[in-house]
């Protein structure tokens, strides 16, 4: 569960990311974040990881604040919210296996880590998570040996590692075509449903979105303009949140 | 337009052309005429029959000071010194990278420290550390350990610039603390670059661990200056045969592992 408690976040030149936030996301919801570009999508995100500082309010994660942790316990919260970004963001020299493993660093001791010691049930559980995305055969290749839509999933299956209970990804599949788009978002879909992890996702297509949401957060210059499920959120709906009727290139077509 | 371009780059040309012939002229001038003594031609055919009939003798002797120990001497300081360069450039490294370093004073302060280090020549840091340490391996050690932070320093912290530091960011956000986000999304990409600059480096202190002898600062070059200023030739020519073979050798091993490592 994540809680934002009038969360604003003005950044340092004074512009304002977000503007008095105030909602909660529950276990298992399946929640699409759509807004323009500059609408305070990954703002928002990143707010809840703390990858960004808020600068007013308060996030709870599963009952704790993440603002007011500090140090070790910081790192505690972080690992139970997994992260997809829009460029993978993996170690592409490092082995597929090491990148899934590397969701695991936050359960294991500094020491042990420095030496990438990692027990073998975090192997197994790695192993896992690639099956789980279909990979398991690519566990030894080096991770930029892969296609984008693979390598994405090996950041899903780093999220899955590290046994988040949310999951936030930011534009998950904005590099990707149509045809790995669907894996994707099909992937984040089943681990939703059959493992009841809360996905906080920004999407650039409203058709995407519609398809897999189960809830639509619209944003619009840092203010939450739209919060409903995903039925109530019509043509309209997303004229409002664009400020103007939706576009050709906000709908992928195929997915 | 482009011929007003052409004659520029004709006179630029003309220019470059004769200021270096300039320097040419004025260096040649310097020189004090070349004197042939009588005795040069002596020593010439001296030196040339020594190189090719060497004091085998010299190569292993039991009792005392032989050829394979100076040899594995001067390994030994080159090992040594460049193991030293090796962990001390590493701090450097990383607070000269604009990308890693938190301000901008420690970027500059981190640079001017590698460029301070790499002006001294070794022989003059050997020096120097002969008068610190006295005579013997020990400075030669940390001549090569010290002079070679500058390059190391300077080649690592380059390649630390290129780094992605994306997943950087995916390891904070999956809760690791700064040395574990370290090690694993910097670390891996520094690694390869960081070997082969290293064993370089190893192969450049080698040859300058040969000539620290001269100064006295350990190794095979204190008996060949010995031998040298007593004019035994066979065992110059045995010392010089030692260290080109030992020179290749480790070149040619270094170079292999460094193909392998990029
Ligand atoms: N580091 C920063 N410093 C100052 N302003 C920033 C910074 N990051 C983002 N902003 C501003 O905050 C606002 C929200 O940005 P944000 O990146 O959250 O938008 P977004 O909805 O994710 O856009 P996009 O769809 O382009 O990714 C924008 O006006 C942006 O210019
Ligand atoms: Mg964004």
């Amino acid at each position: 569960m994540i809680e934002f408690k009038n969360v604003s976040k003005v950044y340092p030149n004074g512009t304002r990311g977000l503007n008095n936030v105030d909602l909660r996301v529950d276990d298992g919801e399946f929640v699409v974040v759509v807004g323009l570009s500059g609408a305070g999508k990954s703002t928002f995100l990143r707010s809840i990881n703390r990858l960004h500082e808020i600068t007013e309010g308060e996030i709870l994660i599963n009952g704790e604040s993440i603002t007011k942790a500090g140090g070790s316990e910081l790192y505690r919260i972080r690992r139970d919210i997994g992260m997809i970004f829009q460029n993978f963001n993996l170690v592409r020299r490092s082995s597929v296996m090491r990148n899934v493993l590397s969701g695991r660093v936050g359960y294991h001791s500094t020491l042990r880590m420095i030496f990438g010691l990692f027990p073998k049930e975090d192997k197994e559980l790695a192993m896992r998570a690639l099956e789980r995305v279909n990979m398991p055969e690519k566990a030894y290749m080096r991770a930029d040996e892969l296609s984008g839509g693979q390598q994405q999933r090996v950041s899903i299956a780093r999220a899955l590692a590290q046994e988040a209970t949310q999951i936030l990804a930011d534009e998950p599949v904005a590099s990707l075509d149509p045809m790995t788009t669907k894996q994707v978002m099909d992937d984040l879909a089943r681990i939703n449903k059959e493992l009841n992890m809360t996905m906080i996702v920004n999407l650039h297509f409203i058709d995407v979105a519609r398809k897999y949401a189960t809830r639509i957060i619209g944003l619009k210059e840092g203010e939450v303009v739209f919060d409903g499920p995903v039925e109530e959120a019509t043509d309209d709906v997303f004229s409002e949140i664009y400020g103007r009727p939706v576009n050709e290139d906000e709908l992928m077509g195929e997915a | 337009m482009k011929q007003h371009g052409k004659t520029f780059i004709y006179t630029r040309r003309i220019i470059v052309v004769a200021a270096v012939l300039l320097v040419y002229i004025w260096a040649f001038a310097g020189l004090p005429l070349l004197e042939l003594k009588e005795t040069s031609g002596e020593i010439v055919s001296a030196i040339f029959s020594g190189l090719f009939q060497p004091d085998w003798g010299y190569v292993y002797d039991p009792g005392g000071e032989d050829l394979l120990r100076g040899l594995l001497d001067t390994l030994a300081i080159a090992l040594l010194g460049t193991f030293i360069a090796s962990v001390l450039c590493i701090p450097f490294s990383f607070m000269a990278s604009k990308n890693i370093a938190k301000t901008k004073t420690m970027v500059g302060s981190s640079k001017f420290v590698l460029s301070f280090i790499r002006v001294f020549p070794d022989i003059v840091l050997a020096l120097l550390f002969i008068k610190a340490v006295g005579p013997g391996a020990f400075a030669g050690v940390l001549a090569l350990g010290i002079g070679a932070v500058g390059m190391l320093g300077k080649l690592i912290s380059e390649s630390v610039e290129g780094i992605d530091l994306s997943a950087r960011e995916a390891l904070i956000a999956t809760g690791g603390n700064p040395v574990k986000t370290f090690m694993f999304a910097i670390v891996p990409q520094v690694l390869p670059n960081f070997f082969s600059f290293v064993l370089y480096r190893f192969e450049v202190n080698l040859r300058a661990a040969t000539i620290l002898g001269v100064i006295g600062a350990g190794g095979i070059g204190t008996p060949l200056i010995f031998a040298l200023s007593v004019r035994d030739w066979g065992r110059v020519g045995i010392i010089l045969l030692g260290i080109i073979v030992m020179v290749t050798l480790i070149d040619a091993i270094s170079g292999k592992i460094r193909a392998r490592l990029v």
